[in-house]
This record gives C-alpha cells, sequence and structure tokens, in this order.
C-alpha cells in the first residue's frame, strides 16, 4: 500500500486586489448581452428623443416676405450677450458725455388686462383694463447709449411693488428706498453720467441723497439719450388649470407722474430742448400697442405711460439647450433598470454565492460594481449628450427657433453633468437594489424617486407651486437643475419652474443633492451586506 | 382513457442545437418506464413537448389518444412533475397544492390527502422556500398525483434525495404502476433505475437508441460473457487467450471472458490446472449495459483529471 | 371558472399582493390628504379643482398597483412556474384572461377604496382651506354628478394601469424591465410634450398618452380646455391596457414556456 503524498498545486497563485475585483465585476457586466444591449437602447433613445422633439418643433410664425422660412425672431441680446426684453416709452433727449438728471416721481399707477388681446395683440380697449400696478412695474429715469433694443442704459426707478431700484445693463439690480411712491411720500431720483461711469441717486425729501450704486458701462458712446421712460411687465395669474402650460395674462400699463425735472451738464439740445416720446419696441410679448403709451406735458408735470420691460427675457422667446436633452428620462429609466439587475439578479440565481465565496469582502465588491457601472453609464451618457445636444440645436436652428445663447462653459456643464447623473442614478440603483433585494421594487423606487418629482412639477395643475418647489429641491429629481440653460433674475416675475427650464437650486447645488442620496444609499449598503445571510 | 402515452416522430430545434431528431416511442400502463439517456440527449424536451409546454417543429406526442392541449381535466389525464423548485418561496405547500387543486375543480380535501400520501402532512403549512431538496421532490409528486391520473412523468425525480428517499420513491413508483398507472421516469443515473424500472426507453441525440425491458437489456450487454474468479490469473488469461478467447481482467482476480462457453473455459482450465473459484455466466449492471449503448452519443465526455 | 379559481388561490395565498394593495390604498389617501392640505386661495379667489386635488394621490396608487400587476406575471417566470400554471391550464389564453380577471377586479376593488378615503379626507380638508360655499364652492359630495364621475373614473384608471403592467409584463417576464416599461410609458408622454414647442404636437401627444389622456377622467373643472372629454381620455388608456394585453398574449401563445 502506497502513501500519497498531499496534492500541491503546480500553478501560480493568482493574485487578488480591487484591481482585480474591478476587472472581475467588468467581464460580469460585458458578458451579459442583455445589460449591453440595454445600455445601447438607452443611448438610442437619449438621442432619438432628442432629435424626434427638436425636429418637430417649429417656430410657428407664418411666413412673410421678409421671413419666408417662417422663423421667428430672436429677441435682441444686451451687453453681456442675454436675450433680453427692451420695450419702454421714452421721453428723451440726447445728452453728452457728462451730465444729470433729476426728478420727483409723485405716483405710478397702472392698468392691466386679464387676457391676451383679440384679433391684435395688445390692442385692448381701455375699458377692458383693470386699475392695478403689476409688482416689477418700472417709472423713473434713464440713461441709454441709443435707442436701438438691447443697447446698454443704465436707470433709476420707482416700482410697484419693490421700491426704487438702480439697474443697469438688464442683468444688474440694486434696491434702493423701499415703500411704494405716492404724492405724501414722492420720491427724488438722480442720474450723474461721467464718461462711462453713471451714479444713481435717491432722496426721500429732494435734500438728502444717498447713492443707490454705480455703473461702469464700457463703450458708452459721448453721445447717449436720457429722460424719463415708464413700463410694465404683463399681469399673469397662477392659474392650475389642467389644459396645458397656458398661463392666464395680458398686457399692462404703468403711468408715472413726474415733476421738478432738472438737467445739468452737457446737454446738446441746451435747457429748452425739446422732449421727444418715442415707444422703444424691443419685441415684448405682453405689451399694450403703441396707441396706448405716451407721455403729457403739463406746466413740468410729466405723465408718461408705457408698456413692456426693461429686463433680461426668459426662455420663452425660444428655445434653451436643455429641451434637446429631453431624452435624458428615457436614458435614466435603462440605467435605473440596469443598475438594480446587476446586483439582484445575483440573488435570483443564487450567484451571489458565488460572488461572495470568491471575494469575502462584500464592501469591496458591491464597490468595484459601482465603478464599473458608474464608468460604463458615464461613457454611454456622456457619447449621447455629445451627440444630442449639437445635432437638436442644429435642427432647432433650421426649424428657425431662436436658442438661447449659452457659454461654452455653461454647455459643458449640461453635457458632462447629464452624463454625470445618468452616472450617479445608476450607483443609485444599484445601491438600493441591494438593500431590497427585489427588483421591481428597486427600479420602482429609484424612478419614482427620481423622475416622479420632475414630472409633478412640470404637470401644470397637479400641485401648488410650494410643493413642487420643496419635491424639487429636496428629492434626487433636484439633479436635473444640473441641465439649467438659462438664468433666472430676481427682478423679473416669470413662471420660474422646472416645465420652463428654471430650477430652485444652483445646478452643481443639484447634482450634489443628488449624490448625496446616492451616498447614503450606499453606504447603508455597505454597512447591511456583510451582516446579512445570503 | 387509455393509459398510454404515444410519441411519435418529434422534432425539435433550438437555434442551431438539434435536440430531437425523431423520436419515437410508447409508454403502457402497468409498468415503471425508464427514459434515460446522457445529459442533453432530450429527455427533458421531449417531456415539455408531452405538455404542451414546448412546440415541436414536427412529430405528434399523445396521451391516450389526445393531444394534452385538448383534454379536459389536464391533471386527471396527465400528473407530471417538471422542476420540483418551481415554487412560489413565499407560499406555503399546502397552498400551493392548493391553487393547482382549484385549477381542476378540485377542493382542499384532495390536496390533503396526497399530502399525507407523500409524507408531508406535518410539514404541509410550513413557506415552501424553506423546504430541503428532498421535500420538494416529494412535494412535487403530490402535485403530479393531485388528478389521480392514470398516467405519470417524473423528470428526475430521484434528484437530491438521500438513500432513504430513494428508497421510499422507489417503491412509490413501483406501486403506483402495480394500480394500472403508466409511469415514466427519466434519469440519467442508472443506479437509481435498477431496481425501479420495468422497462427503458434509451436516448441519445435526440433519438431512441434501444427501446426494451430491462431484462433484455442486460441480456444483451452481457452478451454471452463469462466471469473466471481465481488467483492465477495471469495464467488464466494467457491459456484462454490462446484458445481464442477475449480476454478482460476487471479485478486483481475476476476475468471476464467472451468467445467461448463455460464448459470449454472449465475444461481449458482444468486441463491446465490452473485453479478457479468460480465460473458463472456474466450479469452486466444497468449501468454496464447502459455505457455501451450510449457510449457513441455521450456528447461531454471530461478529460482525465490532470 | 376553475382558471379563475386557481389564479384568486395564487393571488390570496402570499402575503405581497395584500400589503401592496393595502399600501397602495394608504399612500393614495395620504397623497391626496397633502396636496389638499397645501391649497392656498389667494385674493382673487381659488382656481382650484377640487376633486382633482384631493385624488392627486392616483400618481402614487398606479405605481403600487403597477408594481403588483407586473409581479403576478414575472413572478411565475423567474420561479419557473410558470410551467406548472401552462401544465394545470394548457389553454394559454384562459390562463391570461383569468389573471386579467382576478387582478383587475383586485385593484378597482382596492382603488375604490382609495377614492372614497381620498375624497373623503379631501371634502374635510379643503374645507379648512376656503373650498366652501363661502366661496362659491360646494363641499366635495359624490352626490355630485360630476365628482362620481371622477372618483369612480380613477378608480377605474387604476384598474387600466393593472391590466397595463400585465400585459407588458406577459409580453417581457423580466420583472425590473416590465416594471421600467411600463414606468416609461407613463412618463415619457407627458415629459415630451412639455419640451416639444409645437403646438399641435403637444396636443397629439397628450391625446394619445395613457397617463396624461388617463387623468382626464379626474377634472371637474374647466372641461373645455381638455384636448379631449374625459371618458375619451379613459379611453385612450383602455386603448393602451387592450393593446398590451393582446401583445402580451401573442407572445405567452407563440412562445415556448
Amino acid at each position: 500500500m502506497s502513501v500519497t503524498a498531499p496534492y500541491r498545486s503546480g500553478r501560480a497563485v493568482g493574485t487578488s486586489g480591487f484591481r482585480h475585483l474591478l476587472r472581475a465585476e467588468w467581464t460580469k457586466f460585458q458578458t451579459v448581452r442583455g445589460w449591453v444591449i440595454g445600455i445601447l437602447v438607452g443611448l438610442l433613445l437619449m438621442v432619438g428623443l432628442g432629435v424626434l422633439t427638436t425636429k418637430n418643433s417649429a417656430c410657428g410664425v407664418p411666413p412673410t416676405q421678409t421671413n419666408p422660412s417662417g422663423a421667428c425672431p430672436a429677441p435682441p441680446t444686451g451687453p453681456g450677450g442675454e436675450w433680453v426684453t427692451d420695450a419702454f416709452y421714452f421721453v428723451r433727449q440726447p445728452l453728452g458725455a457728462s451730465g444729470s438728471i433729476t426728478v420727483r416721481v409723485t405716483s405710478l399707477t397702472g392698468l392691466y388686462a386679464t387676457h391676451a388681446g383679440s384679433a391684435v395683440p395688445g390692442e385692448i380697449p381701455t375699458a377692458d383694463l383693470t386699475p392695478g400696478v403689476q409688482p416689477w412695474a418700472k417709472a423713473g429715469i434713464i440713461i441709454k447709449a441709443s435707442t436701438t433694443a438691447g443697447s446698454a442704459y443704465a436707470a433709476m426707478m420707482v416700482t410697484g411693488d419693490h421700491g426704487v431700484r438702480m439697474q443697469w445693463n438688464f442683468t444688474n439690480d440694486v434696491a434702493g428706498l423701499a415703500g411704494k411712491v405716492s404724492a405724501a411720500s414722492p420720491r427724488w431720483l438722480r442720474l450723474t453720467r461721467t464718461g462711462d461711469v453713471i451714479r444713481g441717486y435717491d432722496s426721500a425729501d429732494g435734500a438728502h441723497w444717498t447713492l443707490v450704486g454705480t455703473a461702469t458701462l464700457a463703450g458708452l458712446p459721448s453721445l447717449s439719450q436720457a429722460g424719463l421712460f415708464a413700463a410694465s411687465p404683463g399681469y399673469s395669474a397662477n392659474s392650475t388649470s389642467f389644459g396645458g402650460s397656458s398661463s392666464k395674462g395680458g398686457p399692462a400699463l404703468a403711468t408715472g407722474l413726474f415733476d421738478q425735472v432738472s438737467r445739468q451738464g452737457a446737454w446738446p439740445a441746451g435747457s429748452s430742448g425739446q422732449w421727444t416720446g418715442q415707444d422703444i419696441q424691443g419685441p415684448a410679448d405682453n405689451a399694450l400697442q403703441p396707441a396706448a403709451q405716451g407721455y403729457r406735458e403739463a406746466a413740468g408735470t410729466f405723465t408718461v405711460s408705457g408698456s413692456g420691460d426693461i429686463a433680461p427675457a426668459g426662455g420663452s422667446a425660444g428655445a434653451v439647450t436643455s429641451q434637446t436633452l429631453v431624452g435624458t428620462f428615457a436614458g435614466l429609466i435603462a440605467v435605473v433598470v440596469i443598475g438594480v439587475m446587476f446586483m439582484t439578479t445575483e440573488y435570483r440565481r443564487g450567484l451571489i454565492r458565488t460572488t461572495f465565496a470568491a471575494s469575502p469582502r462584500r464592501g469591496r465588491v458591491l464597490a468595484a460594481k459601482a465603478v464599473v457601472l458608474a464608468a460604463v453609464t458615464f461613457t454611454a451618457g456622456l457619447v449621447a449628450t455629445a451627440i444630442t445636444v449639437p445635432l437638436g440645436e442644429h435642427l432647432l436652428h433650421e426649424n428657425g427657433y431662436p436658442i438661447y445663447p449659452t457659454s461654452a462653459l455653461t454647455d459643458a456643464r449640461i453635457v458632462v453633468g447629464t452624463a454625470g447623473l445618468l452616472a450617479v442614478c445608476a450607483v443609485l440603483a444599484l445601491a438600493v437594489g441591494t438593500l431590497l433585494r427585489r427588483s421591481a421594487g428597486a427600479v420602482t423606487v429609484v424612478i419614482v424617486g427620481i423622475v416622479l418629482p420632475y414630472l409633478l412639477a412640470i404637470l401644470s395643475g397637479v400641485l401648488p407651486a410650494a410643493a413642487e418647489e420643496w419635491l424639487v429641491r429636496v428629492t434626487p429629481a433636484a439633479a436635473f437643475a444640473i441641465q439649467q440653460s438659462i438664468p433666472a433674475y430676481p427682478q423679473v416675475d416669470a413662471a420660474y419652474t422646472p416645465g420652463t427650464g428654471y430650477f430652485p437650486l444652483a445646478p452643481w447645488a443639484g447634482f450634489a443633492v443628488l449624490c448625496a442620496w446616492a451616498a447614503a444609499a450606499l453606504a447603508l449598503a455597505v454597512f447591511v451586506l456583510p451582516r446579512r445571510d445570503v | 382513457m387509455e393509459a398510454t402515452i404515444e410519441v411519435t416522430g418529434l422534432r425539435k430545434r433550438f437555434g442551431t442545437v438539434l435536440a430531437l431528431d425523431g423520436m419515437t416511442f410508447t409508454v403502457i400502463a402497468g409498468q415503471v418506464t425508464g427514459f434515460v439517456g446522457p445529459n442533453g440527449a432530450g429527455k427533458s424536451t421531449t417531456m415539455r413537448i408531452i405538455l404542451g409546454l414546448d412546440a415541436a417543429d414536427a412529430g405528434t406526442a399523445l396521451i391516450g389518444g389526445q393531444p394534452y392541449a385538448s383534454v379536459r381535466h389536464p391533471l386527471s389525464c396527465l400528473g407530471s412533475l417538471l422542476d420540483a423548485g418551481a415554487l412560489q418561496p413565499s407560499r406555503s405547500a399546502r397552498n400551493h397544492l392548493l391553487w393547482l387543486a382549484h385549477s381542476q375543480g378540485l377542493g382542499a380535501k384532495r390536496v390533503d390527502e396526497v399530502l399525507e400520501l407523500v409524507g408531508l402532512g406535518a410539514a404541509a403549512r410550513r413557506k415552501a422556500g424553506g423546504y430541503s431538496l428532498g421535500m420538494r421532490q416529494r412535494l412535487g409528486i403530490a402535485a403530479a398525483l393531485l388528478g389521480d391520473p392514470p398516467v405519470l412523468m417524473f423528470d428526475e425525480p430521484f434528484n437530491g434525495m438521500d438513500p432513504e428517499g430513494i428508497v421510499w420513491m422507489r417503491g412509490f413508483l413501483r406501486s403506483l404502476a402495480a394500480q394500472g398507472r403508466a409511469v415514466l421516469v427519466s434519469s440519467h443515473l442508472m443506479s437509481e433505475l435498477e431496481d425501479g424500472a420495468d422497462h427503458l426507453v434509451v436516448v441519445g441525440h435526440g433519438l431512441v437508441i434501444a427501446d426494451a425491458s430491462v431484462a433484455e437489456l442486460i441480456a444483451a450487454a452481457s452478451a454471452d460473457r463469462v466471469t473466471v474468479r481465481t488467483s492465477a490469473r495471469d495464467q488464466a488469461m494467457t491459456a484462454l487467450a490462446r484458445a481464442g478467447a477475449e480476454v478482460a481482467a476487471i479485478g486483481p482476480d475476476v476475468l471476464t471472458i467472451s468467445g467461448l462457453s463455460s464448459e470449454r473455459i472449465v475444461a481449458l482450465l482444468s486441463g491446465n490446472a490452473i485453479s478457479f473459484a468460480e465460473v458463472s455466466p456474466h450479469r452486466a449492471s444497468l449501468e454496464e449495459a447502459y455505457m455501451e449503448l450510449t457510449r457513441d452519443a455521450v456528447e461531454f465526455r471530461a478529460g482525465a483529471a490532470s | 371558472m376553475t382558471a379563475l379559481h386557481a389564479e384568486w388561490t395564487k393571488l390570496r395565498t402570499v402575503p405581497g399582493p395584500g400589503w401592496l394593495l393595502l399600501a397602495a390604498i394608504m399612500l393614495t389617501a395620504a397623497v391626496g390628504a397633502l396636496a389638499a392640505n397645501a391649497v392656498t386661495c389667494p385674493a382673487g379667489g381659488c382656481q382650484i379643482d377640487p376633486a382633482k386635488v384631493s385624488l392627486t394621490g392616483i400618481y402614487v396608487g398606479q405605481t403600487i398597483v403597477a408594481i403588483l400587476a407586473t409581479a403576478a406575471v414575472s413572478g411565475e417566470y423567474s420561479t419557473g412556474m410558470i410551467r406548472l400554471t401552462l401544465t394545470a391550464t394548457p389553454r394559454r389564453w384562459l390562463v391570461l384572461a383569468a389573471k386579467t380577471a382576478v387582478v383587475g377586479t383586485a385593484t378597482l376593488a382596492t382603488g375604490a377604496v382609495a377614492v372614497l378615503a381620498s375624497v373623503l379626507v379631501g371634502r374635510l380638508l379643503l374645507d379648512q382651506h376656503g373650498i366652501d360655499p363661502a366661496h362659491g364652492y360646494q363641499a366635495l359630495s359624490l352626490a355630485d354628478g360630476t365628482v362620481l364621475r371622477a372618483a369612480a373614473g380613477s378608480a377605474l384608471y387604476l384598474a387600466l394601469i393593472a391590466l397595463l403592467g400585465l400585459g407588458v409584463a406577459t409580453a417581457v417576464r423580466d420583472s425590473a424591465v416590465s416594471i421600467g416599461v411600463v414606468l416609461g410609458l407613463l412618463y415619457l408622454f407627458p415629459i415630451i410634450a412639455s419640451v416639444v414647442g409645437d403646438a399641435d404636437w403637444k396636443r397629439h401627444l397628450d391625446q394619445i398618452s395613457p397617463m396624461t389622456a388617463g387623468m382626464y377622467i379626474q377634472a371637474t373643472t374647466d372641461l373645455r380646455s381638455l384636448p379631449l372629454a374625459p371618458w375619451q381620455g379613459l379611453g385612450v388608456l383602455a386603448a393602451w391596457a387592450a393593446g398590451a394585453l393582446l401583445a402580451g398574449g401573442l407572445l405567452l401563445y407563440l412562445r415556448d414556456a
């Protein structure tokens, strides 16, 4: 009887390490044909839906002789490159390189319409108008480079609800004296120009002046226009009716009463210069017809009525980049399904035991899966967005749709941020799948957490505005802020809701909310996993 | 209804793999028919086609002269066990049989009867997910018996049973056949069927290789071989080989000889003064018979451990 | 008939569906309560649809119902039990019909309870938030024909969502993928509609979207602004559910089990 020697393997021992775990998980992923196809399907859906929606977006302006393609006019751009609304009634005189203008404002009243106007937009009989001042109705003094819409300016004004303000070059806004203006509490406003620098002052008694703000308008021509103005943005009501995203509203008029108008400095026309009244019409979609605007002068008191606004324009004037990425939601669903299945299918077939027998440190297995998943989805997402955004913008352009000009940095943020959003969502799905171990439940929890809040926010009439905002701040849906292509301005009252492309949180802040959710889920999963029986 | 399964000319292709290539056999009542073949021979596919779960590309499968799909109360015609693990883990075993019974218009009383029959009465209300492999097999058999059918079909019922369970199962199947039922049992382990089956259908590569009673198959495999037990093995081998026989040594002191009759062997050995302890006709084991038959049909042959 | 009995036994002998239906009822009522609680009436007058607000919870209830319906089919495939089911009932269309009947009835009943609870809670809360006769609103009551239509229609809506899920799961068979497809069908249409610039396209998308059109059944005010009449909208969802069941049934019949 022979004694058998103990078995010794002649093979080299393999090395273990996170690198090898990564390789193992990558092999696992790429060898399941269904998952690879799923990623590709998500990618195709993203590109396809983006193309489909942009291809079928037409501006809807009937072709005319001057505009045979029916393209929508692009809104004027301000000195900073953003779209602006520049419509108001201007009572002006030329002003030289230095000078000042001072006025006293004794009243600001207004009228508004509750509907847009029948045949001719903006032509509404006065009898149909309701008395009332809009919160951001403006009347005051302004120094403007020229009467071209979008040119540089600085203005001191009283507003309907926000007191005295100094605004310049559309995006800048500083508060002055608070409180509504009336005959009992008038406001004195002064603008002084010295070359390129314009200073704004206000006073409650005409004697003591406070500097409100200093504006430097680079390249202001030596001959500018200065004078009185009035404007009022349209009236809109928060309507929760179901039919769609149309909000009820109509154009509005603001009338300001000015007296004690005095001018100093280099006014080319001199002290007896004639005032010219002009309706500046940088197209505003809620302005009354010129017939309603105008000015009267009687014994030094000016009554100026104007409609429109001097402010940045919202995205409603055209399209915004984020609209091309509407397919993100389809890609999201695909990525979430695959992320969940990456873990739950192992449980279903008992493969998880083989995995944990080969790699007992379970947290590292989860980490390796997360890394592989994130890398794959980020890459696929990047490819999808890098194709869709330029393609979509090109199609919109072909359809005559003006697109809000975004800087290259913003575009990069949108493209990379969306890919990152997909990757983090996939990891969140993986973590939730690990925790719940049931695939359908995990998929639903993640999709409902990310997509449903966004959906409820854009479906008008479902939730009150406060609830919508809370949802889009707190849930993972906040991450869609990364796609915001157009900034919100406090000095413009508009529908700042996700439906129109605005999010309550700053882009990276919103993204961080999603990352926090994913990190929490992952941490919980890493904690729970080694403590479970498998 | 006649208690038979008639399979004629079944053909089935899965993608590029030809699973069945003209499978034809008949299962009759009163005996246990073993359905044996190597892995991948087409046993499970045939059973699924009989049950109408998969559609054959050609050929027919009839139970008592009718296709399964047109039987009014299917489980009262053919009872089957395909996959003992096909259970909802969170459902109790009793409830699992209950919904099956309801689908046939049967009630809870019958469920309790079959549970007692297979010995699961005590564990009936436990969740099926917690059952051991053997218990799940018994549950599957109970499900097959719900409708008290004259024809029964089991796919690898011995899988995972402990020795005691295998003995019980064999006896149980025999008793079912003795009641006049037709019983078809598939397996790829001969030892299980050795004392359990009366008739064998041996398949390989999607075809029937042999369709005979166990006795016939063993006899055929035994052929005319003779077993000789002797301590002078080498001398015996030389002597017998010189006489023109084929000699194989199957043990340190056991030889199998073919080509010579027992009397001739005795005469040769005695004539050469070679002592021997035993000369008897060789009885092949079923395993041997099977190995012979399916040698060419085995798809996956493992290499020797390196 | 026996197939029906079998499917009902299957549904009631597993703890999952019971809990899911209970959760659907509670969440629907809770979300409706939250929505009703958040209503504020500005000085100009409330411009809300009281019935619709109290029934907001259906948005959440539908996901739970979809999970239940898809699991009723995909669970059989993942455990392999589908073979047992088809062995017991070889006529496959009968199996699908029985599942449809059982799941549909269960969700309809659940929907009815959920809707009742929502309307009750909504009535109480809205009254405190200014939706009362003083503002020109009647208290929410099922005696009102339109409110009854909105409520009953919402229960029907839940049942149709379940049938949609059932059909998709029968076609797709995997639980995660089928719930992904269902949620995609429900959520993607309104999201795309919100982005499309062309008003005509937007209208058409709203008209064919299962969730948007189906929810028209809840509207009790401002009906003229809807692209479809309420019952027409619900009909669109019914068409989707029927299509899914048809597709699923066809694939069930043609495929190997």
